[in-house]
């Protein structure tokens, strides 16, 4: 895609093996049960009871390789854990909440289906188990949704929603800010093949990657839910957060980093609402690692965005707050400090 | 090489300068005041026409990657806000490896407080973006710090942004515009005063006191500090503007690290009798009262002994190098008592200097700190110190009298060389500016001293060889003179230039190759096949090899070779 001036003049700071030497330190972390936790969420119109279950798989593939520079997921610390325990501890979940939920997500920490993460014997059985709930949303990278998969899963007669984490359509960002290792036509690719086998498809998209100004960042992920909105059901929009291990923490240390300001969550959410539902959890929201404002108003605003993504209406935000004018000094002159956010 | 900008005037590692850049022509240190100017900066990265600009974002990896831009940017350079190490280690990587006459910009970085600091450490170009940041969070920024606008019942301010307007009930944007409007005052208030310093030679002295307003900044000072390679290399030989010497970190100024330096490294080593002498407040020492009545009294003996003063912060000063800066251009805040820095700062020079010199007797005419400063000394050095006053003060006809007969015995017990008094101060400025030995070099027979204090001419052999300058306190040698310096083996202190006759000024562009050990005010030989002149260098020699504007040496006089 687009490939501007201002990012040749920051490429020179930024290399791939810069963020694989600075992702081998991954930290590590360890966990022996699945988690798993409820909440609501939008399904056709409608506030929702979801459950959400993060399987112990051996997690993202690529985060094992390479990594996303955001992306706190780990290799995982439990390789022994078998499909039939993973099985058999998903099924301790839902005897524990039951499936009386509209919506399930069954999350990996990667792909669910990476068959090195999880074989299709068990990713079969546990869509089996689900046939009856009206919606269960998994999440992949866009490799593993082939049309050989789909069909495949297709058989289980689940209501699947297949998640991409596609961050940007700009492929240039993508690649180079983020290392996602893939492009806007794998995710296409990708989407058609999840489409044709009567899946809808999420895709995530992530508000400010490493190395963009506010403005840039803000554009970014408006064009992105431009381009997004023929290949999607729905849109997730991600707030980009400041994880332990990750690259984005390395540069959030050294000042080079800064989340986004939660105006800019509330900007492309107004302006981009309307033609596709569009979501969003500001997570760590309010925190110095987190999407934040002045401090004073991002409270309100973080319940406002919350109270949005349930209702989709642009009239959930009302609050005002005298740190605009500042934000509003950022998006026009952040690009003037050649890597330093403005404002920490 | 660069093209557009050129350095005027410096300061140590500050600079005045002239950007020329669509068709203005800026002094630096200049703020980018206009939303355009930013813009065009930035496109100016990318187009590389008239102007060619480069972004340095990783300070440390330059390696050998050339970078010959007009302008540099030290990309986020913002990281640094509260980081002096970052930055003092940022700012000095960045200015070694770019040309000299590169200006360096350091982008939405500057405040009132820090701006002096920042051009001392060699930025020339900065903006008012943090000041307008700092607006919109709240805060009302001076030289001294930062106050917030709900703290202040209007803003403690004269200026034409603040004068006559109430802010007490003011809604809040108009309170931010106004404090936006006050912040861009004081940075270019801030701007004009750092200018006038560096045309005086005194930002140092600005900077010793701007450096109070945090920690932070204090920090940053004694950081840049350390790098004493950095500013030695930029530092003038000589400033006619008095040193002020009013904080702690005037100890560490590399004036003055350079003048004990040389003492130590440079001077003819002198033997037999050292008389120590306190400093007085009035310079050149031996025209105060204090030193014309000491020095009366033992009259007699000073062609035979050798006397130094001690001082803070310079440390030991030969009585040669009296006139010289900063021995005779520095003022201090005199209150009797020292500070345990200043003891032990020059304790240690008065160890070093009777160490490298072979004295057989030292008489100390001082009392109060000097004499425990003495005492202390004493403990370490093999060589007996006795001390002709007592409780009577330096003064006294009695500690007079004592110091005659001390002198008069040592004198007669040791019955060293006759030398002339005037002459000394020949021989160490020469041998100080040039080198060890170069007074031996230059006066063969017997050199003879005319003139009154402290303006000497010297000839040697017939010749007019050098002449001591009151204004600087240095040396000028003659054609004459630079031909015995330089013997066969030109090297030191020579500016060799392309082939034309140098007249008035040579400029960077002529330099073939120069010493690099030159300083802004060094006096230099100018070279080249047919020509041999004498003048005085206007930038460091390294400086002019890799610069490609610029003035590099004022020339005095020009022979055949
Ligand atoms: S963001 Fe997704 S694809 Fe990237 S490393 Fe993390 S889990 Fe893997
Ligand atoms: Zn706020
Ligand atoms: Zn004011």
């Amino acid at each position: 895609m687009k490939r501007t001036q201002n990012h040749e003049a920051r490429d020179q700071n930024v290399s791939a093996s810069d963020i694989r030497a600075n992702l081998n330190d991954h930290h590590v972390r360890s966990r022996t049960q699945p988690v798993a936790w409820t909440g609501w969420d939008l399904l056709n119109g409608e506030t929702v009871p979801t459950l959400t279950v993060v399987l112990r798989t051996r997690g993202c593939y690529w985060a094992r390789r390479k990594g996303c520079t955001m992306c706190g997921f780990v290799c995982d610390s439990n390789p022994s854990a078998t499909g039939p325990d993973i099985y058999r501890e998903f099924l301790g979940v839902l005897a524990r909440f039951g499936k009386e939920f509209k919506i399930i997500k069954i999350f990996t920490s990667g792909s669910f289906l990476d068959s090195e993460e999880l074989s299709p014997d068990v990713r079969n059985a546990i869509l089996a188990e689900l046939k009856d709930v009206p919606k269960t949303i998994i999440e992949s990278r866009p490799e593993f949704v082939t049309d050989e998969n789909c069909e495949e899963i297709a058989r289980s007669n689940a209501h699947v929603e297949i998640a991409i984490g596609l961050e940007s359509s700009n492929d240039y960002i993508r690649e180079r800010y983020i290392n996602k290792g893939f492009t806007f036509r794998d995710f296409i690719r990708a989407s058609k093949a999840a489409r044709s086998s009567g899946f809808t498809v999420k895709s995530y998209l992530l508000l400010k990657p490493p190395f963009l100004t506010e403005a840039e960042a803000m554009r970014d992920t408006i064009q992105s839910v431009k381009d997004t909105t023929e290949y999607a059901d729905i849109i997730s929009l991600n707030l980009c957060n400041v994880q332990r291990g990750t690259f984005v923490e390395k540069l959030w240390k050294k000042r080079l980093y800064r989340p986004p300001w939660l105006w800019t969550a509330v900007e492309v959410l107004t302006q981009t609402a309307g033609n596709m539902p569009i979501i969003c959890d500001p997570v760590a929201g309010g925190m110095r690692r987190g999407p934040h404002n002045c401090g004073i108003c991002d409270h309100e605003i973080v319940a406002e965005i919350r109270r949005f993504s349930l209702s989709q209406d642009k009239a959930s935000f009302k609050t005002t707050c005298a740190d605009k004018v500042l934000w509003n000094f950022v998006l026009e002159f952040e690009e003037y400090s050649y890597g330093a956010p403005l404002v920490p | 090489m660069t093209r557009q900008f050129e350095v005027t005037l410096r300061d140590g590692a500050a600079r005045l300068g002239k950007l020329r850049w669509k068709e203005r022509e800026l002094t630096t240190p200049h703020i980018l005041e206009s939303k355009e100017d930013l813009e065009l900066l930035k496109k100016a990265v990318t187009d590389n026409e008239e102007l060619r600009v480069e972004v340095v974002s990783d300070p440390d990896d330059i390696g050998s990657r050339e970078i010959t831009a007009d302008v540099v940017i030290l990309g986020a350079a913002l990281r640094f806000e509260r980081d002096p190490r970052g930055l003092s280690r940022a700012l000095m990587s960045v200015r070694e490896s770019i040309n000299p006459d590169a200006a360096l910009y350091t982008p939405a970085l500057a405040t009132p407080a820090n701006l002096s600091m920042l051009v001392y450490a060699g930025v020339d170009l900065i903006d008012t973006v943090l000041p307008e940041v700092k607006a919109r969070e709240g805060f009302v920024l001076y030289t001294d710090g930062e106050d917030r606008f709900d703290e202040t019942q209007g803003f403690p301010c004269v200026c034409s942004a603040c004068l006559g307007t109430a802010v007490d009930n003011a809604a809040i944007e108009q309170r931010i515009a106004r404090a936006s409007e006050h912040n861009q005052v004081a940075l270019r208030a801030e701007l004009s005063r750092v200018r006038r310093h560096i045309g005086q030679g005194t930002l140092r002295e600005l900077v010793e006191g701007r450096c109070r307003a945090t920690p932070v900044m204090t920090a940053f000072l004694r950081l840049l500090d350390e790098a004493y390679p950095y500013f030695e290399r930029r530092a003038p030989l000589v400033r006619t503007a008095t040193l002020l010497a009013c904080s702690q970190e005037s100890l560490n100024r590399a004036e003055i690290l350079r003048f004990n330096e040389r003492v130590i490294s440079r001077l003819t080593q002198r033997e037999g009798i050292l008389l120590l002498l306190p400093c007085s407040a009035r310079k050149p020492y031996s025209r105060s009262r204090s030193h014309k009545v000491v020095l009366e009294c033992v009259r007699a003996f000073r062609p035979f002994i050798n006397e130094a003063i001690m001082t803070s912060p310079i440390g030991i000063v030969p009585r040669g190098l009296e006139v010289m800066y900063p021995a005779g251009n520095y003022d201090v805040p005199v209150t009797g008592k020292w500070t345990c820095d200043e003891k032990e700062w020059v304790r240690g020079r008065l160890i070093e200097f009777v160490e490298v010199n072979s004295f057989t007797t030292v008489i100390a005419h001082v009392d109060g700190p000097y004499r425990e400063i003495c005492d202390e000394a004493a403990a370490m050095l093999d060589v007996d110190v006795v001390y002709s006053v007592e409780d009577e003060g330096v003064l006294s006809p009695v500690a007079l009298q004592r110091l005659e007969e001390m002198v008069k015995d040592a004198v007669a017990a040791h019955s060293p060389k006759r030398r002339d008094v005037r002459f000394d101060y020949i021989r160490d400025t020469v041998d100080y500016q040039f080198g060890k030995s170069t007074s031996a070099r230059i006066f063969l027979s017997a050199p003879k001293v005319r003139g009154r204090f402290p303006t000497y001419y010297v000839s040697d052999g017939g010749r007019r060889v050098a002449t001591l300058v009151e204004k600087y306190g240095t040396c000028a040698l003659t054609v004459e003179g630079a031909r015995r310096y330089i013997g066969k083996r030109a090297s030191q202190y020579c500016v060799w230039i392309d082939d034309f006759v140098p007249k008035g000024t040579v400029f960077a562009i002529g330099v073939q190759r120069a010493d690099p050990v030159i300083r802004p005010f060094d006096e230099v030989i100018v070279l080249n096949d047919n020509t041999i002149a004498v003048g005085r260098a206007l930038m460091s020699g390294w400086e002019m090899q890799r610069s490609n504007r610029g003035a590099a040496v004022a020339v005095r006089h020009v022979e055949d070779r």
